[in-house]
């Protein structure tokens, strides 16, 4: 009556696909024991063992010592079983004898076992096994056999007859083992008694996993969770058990005075200074539990530019902006991923601080390789120099060719693809022998830049890296007064109408700037570029005046020996992502100067066609118009009505200059040249 | 040797535009070449022009020629200083080696030999000719900078202001850094000042000053802007600071004419001894001829003095001194930026010119003149008792009567002078008896009386300073007198 609903149970487990050290093992072991036990169902309590027997056995000298105990157990239940049931009995002598194979130490459940089994299991141990009395001093160390692991008890141990190794070791202790030979039946004492070497410090941290340094040199990592019998640690500490790691050793502790570290990423570092006593003399000491607090700080990224990904340390965080973004107190190195262009910048976030970066695209260069192969001398440096270019270059991202790629084909994928905004190829100038090699720096757009060098010369990419690294600034703080360097200080020249409105009188010397004394106009112009809060404070002798700090515009030469043109034209063309009103217009007039730089005048027209200023003062609407004016003069005559109406447009703004807020008015300058194309 | 940087390619484009030679040929030309360049860095200056010539002759058509020409032309120019013997060569270069970037550099060399020797108008076209075609064959060349700012100063040099301007502005705008854009914003300051645009010249002098500290355009930017601010800003009435240098009394021999020197450095003339001298670090040295009777002293670029005499007219030698006056009775002088001498005679019926095309300014009765950073003159008539503003052509610009803006009148101007930046001070005579300072506009900017200074002798000259000061000569005293 009872196997029939059973059935399907046992077929169940049979089909139950239990593998080795499963947990599951482990509850189905104690699930056959009460079906048992309280219920009496002994096929249940089968068919639960024998799926655990499958599904262990297989791997048995393999496992490790808790899983040897529970199949050691299984053996034990499936004895005990086996013997109560008719036509399996002679079974249960086979459970014992796979049980003593397992491990001869384990000792057989004697409240479940009938004594005749006892005896037989008795029997079967002492005929095959020989015996050792293990003395062990100090205990808690670790013993092994024959090199395996076993538990770290006194008392009698079985062993096969034959050559045996036992080794006992503890931290702080000098390790010791035995050697000897049993014979048949033979039982021999092993004592092992340790000498002291050094202090041993416990510590339990929490979190698990914290980094442990003495004296600045790791000594590994926690691990594990406090024992049971130390779990009033986890209490002592304000942490639940499983928060707390098990206990950490140090040992080869010299004697004197140590600094113990706990540190983990995103915790604050405990330091805790071991002092003299805690190692000599020599003994076991534990530290108070270590409960490190965690360490974060906030990091906004801003980026006027769409479509960035953010990654800190090569983590992905999600599109920029982000604002007060949660972050382990360290350093990272940030990089924002953009459709076009990337932004990279190392940065550290300190604890309880805010960070605030402020990205932007910045331009990328793929070295497409080294054309031809003609062999030279400084071959081997120059090619080592430029695949390594990246590691000297900071305002650009350089990439490399895909392997194997050559330079042509590579050119052509990143043609297609758009993946860089910038390519390099190198190419030996003819010659015998070769001595010059030719650099090719071009845009996608085609505005290049060839540079040649030498091989052998010292550091031959010293100056182009110097050039790529030039970062523009197309600004410059501004508080409406020009002064002049006279003898007897910094007069004020010229003030605009805000700065008379708040008090500057022309005419005069200025005296003070940011609170401190002003004698020359470097004296301001360091005081202006120090001013924080879009403000300064000046005086000309009377009541302090406060005046705004702007950034007036300001513009890219057109030869620079120190720019990189094609770097800058990038730059520039990224810059305008997401840029706008004046600003925008301001890099729209830097692209156009910088084809012009080209003589790409058409393309320099229609970039400035597309730009448009509010403002009319210093480098303006009107310089805009004046450089409109110049284009179409390059365009060649077709043009001449349209160049004398932006020369026309461009007088309607007197204040507009050229250069910077200091440059000279325009106004004279499209005057003749419309002078000059009077019929 | 050559102004070529690494980014300009001479080789792949000399190999390009050269008819086709032999690997062999070109091997041998460089290996002379080279040999030249050894040779010359060792100053072994024959060895070099020789194997440089033997080059150019035996391999005309290697890339290498245009090389040995150039560096053979800058040997004339710089080390032998002798121009003329570097002309065929360059115009050599320039003609047979034109695809060539070395014609660029030959083309600004001969520009400037041009332009240095302008007298006249039509002559300096002939320079700006050579650096328009730089500018044009070579838009990238290194030297396009330096073309723009020597088109510039030609362009100032005939009175086109607004060219000039977008001239100097050109080559600003092309590498704002270089030591070439800083003399270009320069030069482009004191053109607006002559357009009227003070404020934009100061502004833009104060720039230089700002951006490029410690270098030589930015010290003669520093005195610019503080000589036009004491001048035409602060104005602060004159004040005799006393003898000068510090205290220095009865240490000259009737002082009568004074003069800057190009870098307003001051020289006298002494009626004792009839000769110039140069007052360097405090000590007087002979400099220039001695001449008698001398009306106006004159300071070439060279800073040997020249003497406009009353009895020889213009005198540049000790010896001979025959040359006839080209005017009969000389009483003034003075030296235009194209290096001619303009002399004055009160009863003659124009100003004479001495080089150029010695065509005479058609101005009657001037007793003194003083030269204007226009070009021009500014002219003193006591017969109309105005002084009147010349442009380079000897047309009168401005007009303005002795007396105007003063308390009093005066009747004679004793000594007239200028400086580089257009202010013009005279010692005057009359019911207004001191000295007067002009802007560049006519208008009295300072002026006061040798009884208000509380100084008095018999001043005979005057000279302008570059701290805004004016250094008064007292033939009587014999000693400076300065006023700030």
């Amino acid at each position: 009556m009872m196997r029939r609903p059973l059935l399907p149970l046992v077929l169940l487990l049979a089909l139950l696909p239990l593998r080795a050290q499963d947990p599951a093992l482990r509850e189905s072991l104690q699930a056959a024991k009460v079906l048992w036990g309280t219920q009496g169902d002994r096929d249940g309590a089968a068919a639960r063992l024998e799926a655990i027997l499958a599904a262990l056995e297989p791997s048995a000298k393999t496992l490790d010592e808790g899983w040897t105990k529970t199949l050691c157990e299984t053996y034990n239940w499936m004895a005990v079983l086996d013997d109560r049931t008719a036509g399996k009995k002679a079974l249960a002598a086979k459970r014992l004898e796979s049980l003593l194979d397992l491990d001869p130490d384990y000792e057989i459940d004697r409240t479940i076992t009938n004594p005749r089994l006892q005896t037989a299991f008795d029997g079967l141990r002492t005929s095959k096994f020989c015996r050792i009395k293990l003395s062990l001093d100090p205990e808690g160390g670790t013993l092994t056999v024959d090199g395996k692991v076993k538990r770290s008890e006194p008392g009698f141990h079985y062993l096969l007859p034959g050559p045996h190794t036992v080794a006992y070791a503890r931290a702080g202790f000098q390790p010791q083992d035995a050697r000897f030979e049993l014979a048949a039946k033979d039982t021999r004492p092993v004592d092992l008694k340790l000498a002291r070497t050094s202090s041993v410090i416990t510590i339990y941290a929490s979190p698990v996993g914290a980094e442990v340094l003495v004296d600045g040199k790791t000594r590994g990592a926690t691990r594990g969770q406090v024992p049971v019998d130390k779990s009033f640690l986890a209490d002592r500490a304000g942490v639940k058990p499983d928060q707390l790691s098990e206990g950490f050793r140090i040992t080869e502790l010299t004697p004197g005075k140590h600094i113990l570290e706990v540190r983990l990423p995103c915790y604050r570092t405990r330091r805790i200074e071991i002092s003299e006593a805690l190692t000599t003399p020599f003994a076991d000491h534990e530290l108070e539990p270590v409960k490190l607090e965690a360490s974060r700080g906030t990091l906004t990224v801003q980026s006027a530019a769409p479509g960035g990904q953010l990654f800190l340390s090569g983590l992905d965080m999600g599109r920029v902006p982000v604002q007060d973004l949660q972050v382990c107190a360290q350093a990272y190195d940030l990089q924002v991923k953009y459709p076009t262009g990337s932004f990279t910048q190392h940065v550290e976030i300190q604890e309880g601080k805010h960070l605030t970066v402020v990205s932007r695209p910045k331009a990328r260069i793929t070295y497409a390789g080294f054309e031809g192969t003609d062999d030279f001398a400084g071959r081997d440096r120059i090619l080592g120099l430029l695949s390594t270019l990246g590691n000297r270059l900071g305002e650009v991202a350089f990439l490399t060719a895909a392997k194997g790629e050559s330079p042509k084909d590579c050119l052509a994928r990143l043609r297609a693809s758009r993946e860089t905004e910038l390519t390099l190829v190198a190419r030996p100038v003819p010659g015998k022998p070769i001595h010059q090699i030719e650099l090719v720096l071009a845009t996608l757009t085609g505005e290049e830049e060839r540079v040649t060098i030498k091989p052998l010369e010292n550091d031959p990419l010293g100056a182009l890296v110097a050039r790529m690294d030039r970062a523009v600034t197309l600004v410059e703080p501004w508080a409406g007064i020009t002064l002049l360097d006279l003898a007897d200080g910094a007069y004020v020249l010229q003030a605009d109408a805000a700065a008379q409105k708040a008090g500057i009188k022309p005419g005069r010397n200025l005296l003070e700037a940011g609170g401190k004394p002003v004698a020359t106009v470097a004296d301001f112009r360091k005081a202006l570029a120090e001013a924080k809060g879009g403000q300064i404070t000046v005086s000309q002798g009377e009541n302090p005046v406060k005046l705004a700090v702007t950034q007036m515009p300001t513009e890219l030469p057109i030869n620079a020996q120190d720019l990189c043109y094609p770097l800058v034209l990038s730059d520039l063309r990224l810059r305008y992502l997401g840029a706008q009103g004046d600003e925008a217009a301001l890099l729209r007039l830097g692209q156009a100067l910088a084809l012009m730089h080209f003589r790409e005048y058409d393309k320099a027209l229609e970039v400035l066609r597309d730009a448009r200023m509010v403002s009319v003062q210093g480098v303006s609407q009107g310089t805009l118009d004046y450089y409109t004016g110049v284009c179409l003069l390059r365009m060649g005559n077709v043009y001449l009505s349209e160049a004398i109406q932006s020369f026309n447009q461009a007088l309607k703004y007197p204040q507009a200059t050229l250069f910077g807020p200091d440059g000279p008015l325009l106004a004279p300058l499209a005057r003749q040249a419309l002078q000059d194309l009077q019929p | 040797m050559s102004f070529l940087g690494t980014r300009f390619r001479p080789i792949p484009l000399l190999l390009a535009a050269m008819p086709m030679l032999t690997a062999q040929d070109t091997d041998m030309a460089e290996r002379l070449y080279r040999s030249g360049e050894r040779a010359y860095a060792a100053h072994s200056y024959v060895e070099a022009l020789e194997t440089w010539n033997q080059l150019v002759q035996q391999q005309p058509q290697s890339p290498y020629a245009a090389q040995a020409l150039l560096a053979l032309a800058r040997h004339q120019l710089d080390v032998e200083k002798k121009p003329d013997a570097a002309i065929p060569l360059l115009e050599k270069l320039k003609t047979d080696y034109l695809k060539t970037p070395y014609a660029g550099e030959a083309m600004l060399l001969l520009g400037r030999l041009r332009a240095s020797r302008s007298h006249t108008p039509a002559e300096i076209k002939e320079a700006m000719a050579d650096f328009h075609r730089l500018v044009d064959l070579f838009p990238d060349h290194p030297l396009v900078q330096a073309a723009r700012l020597e088109i510039g100063l030609a362009q100032k040099l005939q009175g086109e202001w607004g060219r000039a301007l977008q001239s100097f502005t050109e080559a600003m705008r092309l590498d704002p850094a270089s030591p070439i854009a800083r003399k270009a914003q320069l030069q482009a300051a004191e053109t607006l000042d002559i357009m009227g645009d003070l404020t934009g010249c100061l502004r833009m002098l104060q720039d230089l000053r700002n951006r490029f500290p410690q270098t030589p355009e930015a010290e003669d930017a520093a005195w610019r802007i503080q000589v036009r601010a004491q001048q035409r800003l602060l104005k602060p009435p004159l004040k005799s600071l006393g003898p000068w240098p510090q205290g220095r009394q009865k240490w000259l021999k009737s002082p009568i004419l004074l003069a800057t020197g190009p870098e307003g450095d001051l020289y006298i003339y002494q009626s004792d001894d009839d000769r110039p001298y140069h007052l360097k670090d405090g000590a007087l040295v002979p400099a220039g001829p001695s001449s008698k009777n001398g009306k106006a002293l004159l300071v070439p670029a060279s800073g040997t003095a020249w003497v406009v005499s009353g009895k020889f007219g213009l005198v540049k030698e000790e010896v001979p001194q025959v040359a006839a006056p080209p005017v009969p009775s000389p009483s003034g002088g003075m030296l235009d930026p194209w290096g001619n001498v303009w002399i004055c005679d009160p009863g003659a019926p124009a100003i004479s010119v001495v080089g150029g095309d010695g065509a005479a300014r058609a101005v009657p009765g001037v007793l003194a003149l003083a030269p204007l950073p226009t070009g021009g003159a500014v002219a003193a008539s006591d017969a109309s008792r105005t002084l009147k503003w010349l442009d380079a052509a000897g047309q009168v610009k401005l007009s303005v009567p002795y007396g105007k803006d003063l308390p009093a009148t005066f009747k004679y101007i004793v000594a007239l002078t200028s400086d580089p930046l257009g202010h013009v001070a005279a010692l005057v005579d009359g019911d207004f008896e001191g000295v007067v300072l002009w802007g560049p506009d006519g208008a009295v900017l300072r002026s006061a009386t040798y009884k208000s200074l509380g100084i008095a002798g018999k001043f005979r000259g005057v000279a302008l300073d570059r701290s805004g000061g004016l250094i008064l000569a007292d033939k009587s005293n014999d000693l400076l007198i300065r006023l700030q």
